[in-house]
């Protein structure tokens, strides 16, 4: 969870992010930002996820379960 | 009175390369091209599609080509290979191509390089064989399929349109180069089409995305053949006067 916190921050351009953080809190919660958590679903955990997917979790938390997930069945 | 017309796009006896064969502009130009009387060398890295593609078209012979133009230093052996088979080339059409739409911060470099390998190295590895007498004795075509994205920013597309444009300034210049020899080389610069990158952009918008997208496009989406039939101009006696240009088929993307 940790290196999923810092990567995100990373993503979102914040110092920190942390676990409970609703992701539509963050300015910069975009489009752009989506494809990013894509292309590291894909690098990292070796998943495959839609942009629509990765949009319709609500926190910082949910979308690492979702990624975890995810990693777990491929 | 002879009322008869020569079809100004005839392409009978040309032997024709085009990559990316396997789908999208590359297939439909390869399939025009065809129709026209070329000889097709196709070249992919979808090995299956390829062949089957190869077997549906009329006229011919037609080749096969399985390679993977990230390998921009096996390209000089390929073309060689091409002419072993079906001839010396009157033209190449490069409408191979990838992308990666990610913010600028996000991209890796070998995501980049990748990018640029196959739409830009690529396509000057392939063409500058041209310029050998072996290769194409003259007389011949180059087009490279670039993008709107070449001429208008989109955010996310910063390695496709670097990658893109790029192609505008290396036919300019090997133009220049080529022209003594009566070869033209030029761009054609899409607006979206419907091909499998753009269906695989698609995927991840919803309906209002995908409807504010279409409306950039004054003439809606474009299809495959509306750039193939752009290539067949400027490949065939038709482009006859045309070289170092860029034609933009993009249904009115970029007139907004």
């Amino acid at each position: 969870m940790d290196t999923f916190l810092k990567e995100m921050a990373d993503i979102l351009d914040e110092e920190s992010v942390r676990e409970n953080d609703r992701l539509d809190g963050f300015g910069s919660w975009d489009s752009l930002a989506v494809l990013s958590v894509v292309a590291m679903a894909d690098s990292r955990y070796h998943a495959t996820f839609s942009a629509r997917e990765i949009r319709g979790v609500a926190t910082v938390g949910d979308l690492y379960r979702l990624l975890s997930a995810g990693a777990k069945a491929g | 009175m002879d009322t008869s017309f020569p079809n100004p796009l005839d392409l009978a006896g040309r032997h024709c390369l085009v990559t990316g064969a396997a789908s999208g502009i590359g297939r439909a130009t390869a399939e025009l091209f065809a129709a026209l009387g070329a000889r097709v060398s196709l070249v992919d890295c979808n090995e299956a599609s390829l062949r089957a593609l190869a077997e549906a078209l009329p006229n011919g012979p037609h080749a096969c080509h399985v390679h993977d133009l990230a390998d921009v230093d096996g390209i000089d052996d390929l073309v060689r290979d091409i002419v072993a088979g079906l001839g010396p080339l009157h033209s190449v059409v490069h409408a191979a191509g990838i992308q990666s739409v990610l913010p600028a911060k996000d991209l890796k470099p070998e995501v980049w390089r990748r990018i640029l390998a196959v739409n830009t190295e690529a396509a000057l590895a392939l063409a500058r064989n041209m310029a050998r007498k072996r290769i194409c004795q003259g007389g011949g075509a180059v087009v490279f399929i670039s993008s709107v994205m070449a001429l208008a920013g989109s955010a996310g597309a910063v390695a496709y349109a670097m990658s893109k444009s790029a192609l505008h300034g290396l036919a300019r210049s090997l133009a220049l180069e080529l022209a003594p020899q009566g070869t033209r080389v030029n761009c054609i610069a899409p607006g979206f089409v419907r091909t499998p990158m753009l269906e695989r952009l698609e995927r991840d918008w919803d309906a209002s995305q995908r409807e504010a997208v279409e409306a950039l496009h004054p003439l809606g989406f474009g299809e495959p053949q509306d750039i193939a039939q752009a290539a067949a101009f400027l490949v065939a006696a038709t482009g006859r006067w045309i070289t170092g240009s860029v034609l933009v088929v993009d249904g009115g993307y970029l007139a907004k």
